[in-house]
């Protein structure tokens, strides 16, 4: 049974009436069945996925036709649609309208009018079948992302809708918390049949579960098959998703014909799969290429960065986040700081950064201690970090006022009275700003709105800001977070442009793949201290778990390759 | 922390506790009634909670002794004079009527204190809530988002901190004001741009498509019931005792008051102690199960 069918559906946004955001779409999604849809930013993903929902549906100029069950979607009314159908959205705060957890559970319900006694049944089986029950009377703010976007999945259960449309769920997510959320939604695909539509940057966590993917680009479906298949679509297209791929489809279709052979035409999708198939390519053969040696770093440079003994609690009576970190980042590089959720990774920036005071312990920045900086002398030339969330960093109404804001008082208002009488196009902009908005790929974007930015051009035009203080020393906590393969590419590009600058970069992350493939070094912490150091090669070869996928596919037999790129080289 | 029992009743039991206990309190301009009211919030402040309560000394002492060495400098009536201040006289029983004063004022604070910790929000919505469902919604909003605002607050500041834009100790008043108009308009478009984001998550879910229905966790059974039959016993019996005049005093121009060989008094005592110490008595009753129970196994 079609569980919903969309035919020759066309989509202009107003603002937008000659490029359409969905171009005759044509699809049918079957009831039960676990649909990924993936594209880059702005492919019309999103816009789609509202479409879903007659109340998310944006305003603009429409044609053709959305069946629910076979009957229009404008005319089914608005309480079947709530029940019927679920929408999980990407930030996991922002979804959460009470304040107590069971509240949360109970708020769909109490809008269809449902009756106390049933309510009180279907919260409690949601809570259990979610795992709840523990946190059932807590306040919303104690809870963890994670906690929460399990919250908001399980408040859409309770109204026993027949379809989930989830977007970007995990985007806010760490890694263990987004595998977590995912794999409960694929429990509640396969257990109670529930369709799921889905778009997410983490494929590999996916792709293996998804019976179709549908690749959009420009408001168009490219291609609609199977996960198998989906990777020579993309592959052949060169579309710039293939890069999301995850590592072992990346690896399959790279390599040369000889090797594809051994899998009988099927494409290996998870790292099980992976590792079969190249084991039987290297059956009979041994291995005749080895990587060229990794870049060796500088031993005589200078440290940029030097942290001793740290510790720091975050009251008296709890115990210590940071237990004697210690660290030293030579100048010019970029180091990657990986390690669990909660370990500390971020209080040690901010430590760096004096918004937090450790209790013993010295932190210095380039030879000086920074408690011997007055904060003019810090973060002019020295030390700037671009926090987690850089909307928190956006304060004007266009990128070019916020980037201005960074050069002092007479030129911000010059350049914000400017735009406001001579319009944005008559505005003259100071030289730094143009040149950093460059370097960051921002240039088109310097009179838009920071809130009109997609989460990556968020993130670019942050980084231009926290650049203009002319940092030497640089940290970015979770710099890759909500960002997909594509922006990823572009952000490692500006990470490499400004090492070239000589600028050192300390970086956390959750992100393997990309510390992997762009660190100097990498450095795990766990327990409040950093414990082990090295080159990313030498780091992600020597861990078994804690390490990239493509090392985890090859390390049989290439214990030494960590990324895709790795791999494909070898098996040239 | 062990959890309260009388903090496990149905909110409207809470409630009519408190609100009988608050208003017989301040009326009670009685000095054995008004220690008697203190002692027993004391007791149940401290029961729920612990040791973290004696903070509240530090502030509840030197108001209590303020409120009462304070008083017979404003009202100088009174036959015994102790000495004279700035040539007036300052009275024993002004003295009194300042100590009574007093220590309503304290056992209020501290009801209302004991009030805070058993009428959690949610308690708050579902008493309040019951004039209208969207009351309750709203109410309930509003706890969500305060504990967001103060954590969207700090982390704004301390973005703008790790790039130096938050200035710091020696920056002028002047600067101060424009990183905080600064922070106030990051603040306001995060904001405006959350409450689309949960408007669009309030319609998804059905709000608007019909009437409400308010759910609420709680229960009122039989032990409610109970309780609440037994708060209008005890109160009521110290109504009427202080309408028989059991809780009369005047202390000013000289002393007059109801004392321990009137009978009204020493009933009204009575039954006002076992009012106010009913909460805590559930939780000894409590404790004494439990051991009895542990020591069976």
């Amino acid at each position: 049974m079609a569980c919903f069918e969309i035919k020759d559906l066309t989509f202009h946004y107003p603002a937008a009436p000659g490029k359409a955001a969905l171009d005759n779409i044509n699809l049918t999604i079957n009831q039960g069945e676990y649909i990924t849809v993936c594209g880059k930013s702005g492919s019309g993903k999103t816009t789609l996925l509202k479409h879903f929902k007659t109340v998310l549906t944006p305003a603009g100029q429409r044609t053709g036709s959305i069946l629910l069950d076979g009957v229009p979607l404008e005319d089914v009314d608005l309480k079947t649609q709530s029940s019927q159908v679920g929408y999980v959205m990407q930030n996991p705060d922002s979804q959460i309208v009470t304040d107590k957890v069971w509240h949360e559970l109970a708020f769909g319900l109490e809008n269809l009018g449902v009756d106390q006694n049933i309510i009180r049944l279907r919260v409690a089986e949601m809570a259990s079948y979610f795992g709840i029950q523990n946190w059932f009377h807590r306040e919303v703010s104690e809870l963890s992302g994670g906690q929460k976007q399990l919250l908001n999945l399980a408040a859409i259960m309770a109204m026993h809708p027949s379809v989930i449309i989830l977007d970007e769920p995990t985007s806010q997510l760490d890694p263990i918390a987004a595998a977590d959320f995912l794999n409960t939604v694929r429990k509640i695909n396969l257990e109670l049949g529930t369709t799921i539509i889905i778009t997410e940057h983490r494929l590999e966590d996916i792709l293996h579960a998804s019976d179709r993917v549908i690749v959009m680009d420009k408001g168009r479906v490219l291609g609609v098959d199977t996960p198998l298949n989906i990777g020579k679509v993309l592959y052949e297209n060169e579309n710039p998703m293939f890069s999301a791929m995850p590592a072992p489809v990346q690896v399959y279709y790279n390599s040369p014909d000889a090797c594809r052979a051994a899998s009988e035409g099927k494409c290996p999708l998870t790292v099980r799969e992976g590792r079969t198939w190249l084991t039987k390519v290297f059956e009979d053969k041994e291995p005749q290429q080895t990587l060229p040696d990794e870049p060796s770093l500088d031993p005589s440079a200078e440290n940029a960065l030097e942290i001793k003994d740290l510790y720091f609690r975050y009251t008296r009576e709890t115990p210590d986040v940071l237990k004697g970190t210690t660290l030293a980042v030579p100048k010019g590089t970029v180091y990657a700081v990986v390690g669990g959720n909660g370990t500390g990774k971020s209080t040690m920036l901010r430590s760096i950064c004096r918004i937090l005071t450790p209790y013993r312990g010295s932190v210095k920045i380039f030879g000086k201690k920074t408690d011997k900086y007055t904060s003019a002398e810090l973060f002019k030339n020295n030390l700037a970090m671009l926090p987690q969330d850089p909307q928190s960093l956006f304060a004007k109404t266009t990128v070019a006022e916020d980037l201005a804001e960074m050069l002092g008082p007479e030129i911000s208002a010059r350049i914000e009275k400017d735009i406001e009488t001579k319009g944005f196009e008559n505005t003259e902009l100071d030289p730094e700003i143009l040149d950093v908005a460059a370097l960051c790929q921002i240039t088109d974007l310097l009179k838009s709105h920071p809130a009109d930015l997609s989460g990556g051009e968020q993130q670019r035009a942050a980084l231009a800001k926290v650049l203009l203080t002319n940092p030497r020393l640089l940290l970015l906590d979770e710099p890759t977070k909500g960002m997909d393969s594509i922006f990823k590419l572009s952000f490692a590009q500006i990470l490499s442009d400004l090492k070239a600058r000589g600028t050192t970069i300390v970086m956390v992350s959750h992100d393997v793949e990309f510390c992997a493939r762009y660190a100097d070094m990498v450095g795990m912490f766990f327990d409040g201290n950093i414990i082990a150091s090295d080159t990313p090669r030498r780091f992600f070869s020597r861990n078994s778990f804690y390490t990239t996928a493509a090392n985890r596919m090859g390390r049989h037999i290439f214990p030494d390759a960590v990324t895709a790129d790795d791999l494909i080289y070898l098996l040239k | 922390m062990q959890e309260d029992v009388f903090s496990s009743y149905n909110p409207i039991t809470n409630f009519i506790f408190f609100m009988g206990a608050i208003v017989m309190t301040m009326f009670f301009m009685h000095p054995v009634f008004a220690l008697c009211s203190l002692v027993c919030a004391l007791v149940f402040y401290f029961t729920l909670k612990r040791t973290k309560g004696f903070k509240s000394l530090k502030f509840s002492i030197p108001l209590l002794v303020i409120l009462t060495v304070i008083n017979p400098l404003f009202n100088t009536q009174g036959k015994h004079i102790i000495f004279k201040i700035f040539g007036r006289p300052y009275t024993i029983e002004s003295l009194l009527y300042g100590l009574t004063l007093a220590l309503v004022v304290v056992a209020v604070f501290y009801w209302f204190g004991c009030f805070n910790v058993v009428l959690t929000s949610d308690k708050f919505i579902y008493l309040f809530g019951r004039i209208t469902p969207s009351i309750s919604l709203i109410l309930s909003m509003i706890f969500r988002l305060i504990p967001d605002f103060q954590r969207k607050t700090t982390q704004i500041y301390n973005a703008r901190a790790s790039i130096g834009m938050a200035g710091d100790s020696s920056s002028s008043k002047k600067e101060k004001i424009r990183n905080g108009a600064v922070i106030l308009g990051t603040l306001t478009s995060w904001a405006l741009e959350n409450g689309i984001m949960a408007a669009d998550s309030m319609r998804s879910r059905g709000y608007g498509s019909g009437r409400r229905t308010s759910f609420a966790i709680y229960k009122f059974d039989v032990r409610n019931i109970i309780l609440i039959l037994a708060f209008v016993f005890f109160g009521g019996l110290t109504v009427v005792c202080a309408a028989m005049g059991g809780t009369e005093a005047e202390f000013t121009p000289s002393l007059n008051m109801a004392w321990f060989g009137n009978i009204w008094t020493i009933t009204g005592i009575i039954v006002y102690a076992v009012y106010l110490i009913l909460p805590t008595l559930l939780n000894v009753k409590e404790a004494i199960t439990w051991h009895v129970l542990r020591s069976r196994i």
